[in-house]
């Protein structure tokens, strides 16, 4: 998934629309992220090359509103209600995602399966 | 405070004041309620604002003032319900009801029924037209209206509004009795005008502007870096432009409204609304209370007026309707210039105090009559009044000096302190603890700092005095805070934003005032103080946080060079050969994080080895400090990165955010120990990605600061190479493309600006000249190269592409794109052939604030001065840097950097604290 910054990203990618559940007080989504451009990537234990530092979706709520919409484990999130989700922070993904005011969240994820039977010519790699 | 003189505002407010047992509460309240309904609450905003100095203040006051009064007389005669009272309620009975109304249309709803509205209208027209048209008994309702006011308040109230209510009502009707007792006015009004009147002026300036200008203050000012052209910008540009919509036009409006209608029906819309017949009712009403008003209101209280205030209202003119009266009655005419400039000496203090807050309302937005005034050598006798005992008197003279001071005339303000005014100011500011009255001065001496050779004088007599009496106390900084106490938040009153913005503007008269208010005890850890707490309650968009801003940012300006032992941190190795970076701090590097344990950060030794400039980042082993630094030491402490970075990400004030971002710039400029440590600390606080964000903002100033400080900030290695990788998407897209602007449309500075930022990028790495590449940028500064309209734009883009062509090793990749040499090349027309090895020669006007023999980084610093000139001359310091840096390292280096650049992020990880891996969202 690396990719120089500018480069246009291509990737094979599914939508999955997720209506958060009101909890309490709270809307959730029923599922947790890792990664971000200020997380270490070694540590993501779904990224290939462990240098990748996109939000991965890292657990779910099973029969959580993320699970119901089809949302797995490792996927890797490229969009979320159009905001780019490749090149963010931690924390600023985790906002992205719990805006208050948005009911429902469109992601774009691309995960392995996917991608593998796709696989050739699809991805460009940053490095030549 | 400046409206009530207004002769429009005055009278209501009497009326109002009158009526209130708790006048100077009650007045308050009023004044604020009825700014929404009667007059549009925005004008008055803009005014305040966009000065950023106070001067706004003057008019909108009185608007407001007006418009309150005017519903309450109104009301009350024509019914609290809507409907007619006369009919049912006797006199009395409907005095108190109306007193009663107000307090609670005060404090409760403030005046949403329509009738409010239409009150205004109303008042004006029948005090004006009543007079003409009207019975004589009309006229006593209005009276009547107005001494029970009085009742109240003593008998006095005599103040400017009243005068021009009642004066054209009383002719007709009462001469005879009353003019007796107007001798005697002048002395009863004292005591009661000066409660009346308090309460009027304060609310006006602080409580109204306050409200009114949050919503305007975002309008653009323009300063640089430093404060130096707003404070100038401001007081020419804004607020005249706005002059006109705001309280002036409204006034002229309403008048001329109330004029037409008023000579026959002038209160009747109001009631006609609603479908009241008018004039039965007035008839009624006045039939009612008549006798009350007569016992208790005598006429003596209404002649006082006459005689000081009311006549100096006609001397605007703007009160057509009265003057009509006026005229016909030959017994009155207005007082011209001259004679309430001698009124300002009168032995009654009360009749000094009406003249001056005559004096007030007649220079608001009139720049003929300040000129005058100051002609006929008012100033001076003003400012001798600042001294006078009674509150009274030196509040009006306050204020008629504000209006004075206020305006691109600076011979008003050159006038003012040629008579010692600003000592004056000071002194008094130092002796009351009215709130009105330090409004006032503050905002005088912020009227006054607007013009550059007055601000040394400002610092001279006031700098230490407005930091003890204002700035720390409201900023809730305390020297040795008690242990108990938590820290207190600041406290964002109209003196403090006064104060502020005047500091502000003088903070930006050269090196020796930031010396002056660096080394100013206890202002620099004040307004700290005050940012934090703002930052901390979340409140970070008002004015008084963006003058504070802009004070540490003119402060930190040049902050390597004026700060006394300032030579201790210079690095040694700034001045040597790049490549060459002093000893201790290496040594320290390698202990720290870079010690080379972990294998993957073993390319951040190689590449800082190799990088020439890599010394930037190891900058941890800092002087030991054994006490907590304090005063100017904090401006460049690395935790005010945070405290900048906060603002960033939270203020929606554009010119806070170009404030941060420049504090930024100034901070990570130059090249001493403590800019090196904090470029490092943005990076470590993740402020890149903030920065980078910002590049984003629709505002062309704040895109500005921030590719600025991105080009500062680069001098550290590590922060070129994760802007590199991570910035050069928007930088780019800030270009404009070929003769098409992007959708900001920004100016010639700030396009040169990221020109510059980009070239100082992709300087001395292959690697970020590749990403320029990727970003698609070339084909905008080929554009830009060629076509653009700007010599500068031309010039900026071609070092960039200049720069880029000088790395063999994408020539490759470029001819693949389609392009040659010769879109590399320097056009002609900007660039002389002269311009061999790619480097252009520079024209030296271009260049003049760069010394050729500075260390490379102070051209930056330069460059920020230039941009608070607006003239931006040092575009091309980039070329310097150029030149500093020889490319032939360059294969070597792209190697390095390549092969790691996964693990370069905008955040280095091995700066930070692993964080928690997962969110559940």
């Amino acid at each position: 998934m690396l990719h120089v910054p500018g480069d246009p990203v291509t990737a094979v990618t599914v939508q999955v629309e997720i209506n958060k559940l009101r909890y309490g007080e709270n809307l959730i989504l029923g599922f947790s992220i890792g990664g971000g451009i200020d997380q270490d990537p070694g540590q993501n234990p779904f990224s290939e090359d462990k240098c990748d530092k996109g939000i991965y979706v890292t657990n779910l709520t099973p029969d959580g509103p993320a699970e119901k919409a089809g949302l797995r484990m490792g996927d890797k999130i490229m969009q979320a209600n159009g905001w780019d989700m490749t090149m963010v922070t931690h924390d600023k993904a985790r906002k992205i995602l719990t805006k208050k005011k948005e009911n429902v969240v469109r992601l774009l994820v691309t995960r392995k399966s996917l991608e593998e039977a796709v696989k050739h010519s699809m991805c460009k790699w940053t490095k030549q | 405070m400046p409206a009530e003189v207004k002769q429009e505002q005055s009278p209501s407010n009497a009326t109002s004041l009158a009526m209130m047992q708790e006048p100077q509460e009650m007045v308050e309240e009023t004044v604020t309620i009825e700014e929404d309904p009667g007059t549009p609450t925005s004008h008055v905003s803009v005014v305040t604002s966009d000065d950023g100095t106070t001067r706004r203040t003057e008019t909108k006051v009185t608007k407001m003032v007006k418009t309150v009064t005017t519903r309450t007389v109104r009301q009350m005669p024509l019914g609290p319900d809507g409907l007619p009272l006369p009919e049912g309620s006797s006199p009395l009975g409907s005095y108190t009801d109306s007193i009663d109304r107000r307090y609670m249309k005060n404090g409760g709803d403030r005046f949403i029924t329509p009738q409010a509205t239409s009150t205004l209208t109303r008042s004006y027209n029948n005090s004006y037209n009543d007079s003409y048209g009207e019975t004589p008994e009309s006229q006593y309702i209005r009276h009547y209206g107005l001494h029970d006011g009085y009742a109240d308040l003593t008998d006095n109230y005599g103040s400017l509004s009243r005068g021009v209510n009642f004066r054209p009502p009383r002719y007709p009707y009462l001469p005879s009795n009353y003019r007796p007792e107007n001798s005697y006015t002048l002395p009863i009004r004292k005591d009661d005008y000066g409660h009346v009147a308090q309460p009027q002026v304060p609310m006006g300036s602080s409580t109204v502007d306050l409200n009114r200008s949050q919503p305007e203050r975002f309008q653009p000012e323009p300063y640089g870096l430093e404060d130096d052209r707003r404070s100038l910008g401001p007081e020419e540009e804004e607020p005249y432009e706005l002059e006109p919509d705001y309280s002036t036009a409204n006034r002229r409006t309403l008048q001329g409204a109330n004029r037409g209608r008023t000579h026959r029906e002038p209160l009747r819309d109001g009631p006609r609304v609603r479908g009241y017949p008018d004039e039965s009712i007035e008839a009624e009403l006045i039939d009612e209370r008549h006798p009350y008003i007569h016992g208790m209101y005598s006429a003596p209280l209404a002649q006082p007026e006459r005689g000081s205030m009311a006549s100096l209202d006609r001397m605007g003119g703007r009160r057509s309707p009265s003057i009509d009266s006026i005229r016909k009655d030959p017994r009155w005419r207005d007082p011209d210039l001259p004679e309430v400039i001698a009124m300002l000496g009168h032995p009654i203090d009360p009749v000094k105090s009406n003249a001056a807050a005559y004096l007030q309302h007649l220079c608001y937005e009139n720049d003929k009559i300040k000129k005058d005034v100051r002609q006929l050598k008012g100033i001076p006798v003003l400012v001798g009044l600042l001294d006078h005992p009674k509150s009274e008197v030196h509040r009006k003279a306050c204020g008629a000096l504000r209006n004075i001071s206020y305006g691109k005339d600076n011979d008003n303000k050159v006038a003012i302190k040629n008579c010692d005014g600003i000592p004056a100011l000071v002194r008094l500011l130092r002796k009351t603890n009215d709130m009105e009255v330090r409004e006032l001065i503050t905002g005088t001496l912020w009227n006054l700092s607007s013009y550059e050779p007055l601000k040394m004088v400002i610092i001279n007599h006031g700098l230490q005095t407005m930091t003890n009496e204002v700035i720390i106390p409201h900023s809730g900084w305390e020297h040795e805070p008690n242990e108990d106490s938590k820290p207190r938040d600041a406290e964002w009153t109209t003196v403090f934003k006064n104060t502020s913005g005047c500091l502000r503007n003088v903070s930006s008269d050269g090196a020796e005032a930031r010396r002056r208010l660096r080394e100013c005890e206890g202002l620099v850890d004040a307004l700290l103080h005050a940012l934090q707490s703002a930052v901390g309650k979340k409140d970070m968009d008002n004015k008084s946080v963006e003058n504070c801003v802009c004070i540490m940012r003119n402060l930190s300006y040049h902050v390597h060079k004026e700060v006394p032992g300032a030579e201790k941190f210079h690095d040694p190795s700034a001045l040597q050969a790049p490549g060459s970076a002093g000893p201790q701090r290496k040594k320290k590097d390698d202990a720290g994080c870079f010690g080379g344990k972990k294998a993957k950060e073993e390319w951040f030794n190689q590449g800082r080895k190799n990088g020439e400039n890599d010394k930037n980042y190891d900058t941890l082993d800092l002087p030991k400090r054994a006490e907590p630094s304090k005063g100017f030491e904090l401006l460049y402490q690395p935790e005010v990165v945070r405290l900048y970075l906060s603002l960033l990400t939270e203020s929606q004030n554009y010119n806070t955010l170009e404030a941060a971002a420049g504090a930024l710039q100034n901070l990570s400029a130059g090249q001493w120990t403590w800019s090196n440590y904090i470029r490092a600390t943005v990076r470590k606080e993740k402020g890149l990605p903030i920065l980078v964000e910002l590049l984003r903002s629709d505002s062309d100033k704040v895109v500005r600061a921030v590719a600025i400080a991105l080009r500062n900030l680069s001098i550290d290695r590590r922060n070129k190479d994760l802007i590199g990788s991570y910035a050069m998407r928007d930088l780019v897209s800030n270009l404009p493309s070929g003769q098409q602007r992007p959708a900001k449309n920004l100016e010639e500075d700030t396009v040169v600006a990221i020109l510059n930022t980009i070239h100082e990028i992709v300087t001395d790495s292959s690697e970020n000249a590749r990403s320029l590449i990727q970003a698609q940028a070339i084909e905008k500064l080929v554009a830009i190269n060629r076509t653009s309209q700007s010599a500068r734009e031309t010039k900026a883009a071609s070092h960039v592409l200049q720069t880029v062509w000088s790395y063999k090793e994408l020539r490759n990749a470029l001819t693949k794109d389609g392009w040659n040499k010769s879109h590399f090349q320097p056009t002609v027309t900007t660039t002389p052939k002269a311009t061999k090895n790619g480097k252009p020669s520079y024209d030296d006007t271009t260049l003049p604030l760069m010394e050729k023999n500075q260390d490379g980084y102070s051209t930056i610093d330069q460059r920020d001065k230039d941009c608070r000139d607006c003239k931006y001359k040092t575009g091309d310091g980039s070329a310097d840097l150029t030149e500093r840096e020889p490319l032939k390292n360059d294969t070597n280096r792209k190697h390095y950097i390549r092969s790691n650049r996964p693990a370069v992020s905008l955040v280095d990880a091995c700066d930070v604290k692993p964080q928690p891996v997962d969110s559940w969202v």
